[in-house]
């Protein structure tokens, strides 16, 4: 049984979960490249930890893991923009169709606001961080 | 398309908060000064889609597809020793740099 407000999506990632209104995630400008999506859940799996999901309420079969970059990168610098007491940052990370590289994006990190369930992505200026930065070289293409 | 003629140190506005001014124009390389507010993100337009490229590669990773990747892969994390995964404030982290 679904208690009040709650809300019932199926993903292709999870199976069927149930969203309580307070763990959603809004992105009044969704995500770049995808800006019509503007409402997200963060899910967390034993099996694909330290690595989140970005879960996409419109649109449940779209997820996006994500890294916290200073796993990556422990000088990682995100900058002003980025407000430490209240938020989190994740990194998007890509995989290709399973024989790239594995990468994680640093150039254009995702924020979540924690108390005011807000989320955001955000360019950083500077050239050091790579937006497709190799955390995992695929094994078959070095070998 | 709008297309404008401007001379070095002219402007253009566009709306009530973004001006661009042409800085200098040397050998086929234009540099624009753009003022605008922190709300409107200016970037090179490379730049931007490159990482809707990145996300939309992302979106499509399957679960299965990370979960094996992680098997088979040599990915070392910089997990604290609590293995926290909530970012660490930016004052520790200075700290840390500085000792």
């Amino acid at each position: 049984m679904s208690a009040k407000g709650n809300r019932k999506i199926t993903t292709i990632h999870f199976g069927e979960l149930e969203i309580t209104p307070e763990l959603i995630y809004v992105f009044p400008e969704g995500l770049l490249g995808f800006e019509g999506m503007n409402e997200f859940v963060l899910v967390s799996e034993e099996e694909t930890e330290p690595f989140k999901w970005l879960i996409s309420l419109d649109e449940p079969n779209i997820g996006f893991p994500l890294l916290n970059p200073w796993f990556i990168n422990i000088k990682y610098n995100p900058g002003k923009k980025f407000n430490a007491d209240k938020e989190v940052i994740f990194s998007v990370v890509t995989l290709g169709n399973g024989s790239s590289d594995m990468t994680a994006n640093l150039k254009a990190p995702i924020i979540l606001d924690i108390d005011e369930r807000k989320g955001r992505q955000i360019i950083l200026p500077s050239d050091k961080y790579s937006p497709n930065y190799i955390i995992s070289p695929n094994k078959e293409k070095t070998s | 398309m709008l297309v404008l003629s401007r001379k070095i140190g002219e402007v253009i506005t566009v709306g009530n908060s973004v001006k661009v001014t042409v800085l200098s124009f040397d050998r086929g390389i234009v540099r624009l000064g753009i003022e605008a507010p922190k709300s409107i993100p200016v970037h090179r337009k490379e730049v931007h889609d490159k990482i809707v490229e990145m996300n939309q590669m992302a979106s499509k990773t399957e679960f299965q597809t990370l979960k094996t990747a992680l098997n088979s892969s040599s990915v070392q994390f910089n997990v604290n020793n609590s293995g926290e995964l909530e970012a660490p404030t930016l004052n520790k982290k200075k700290k840390i740099e500085e000792k």
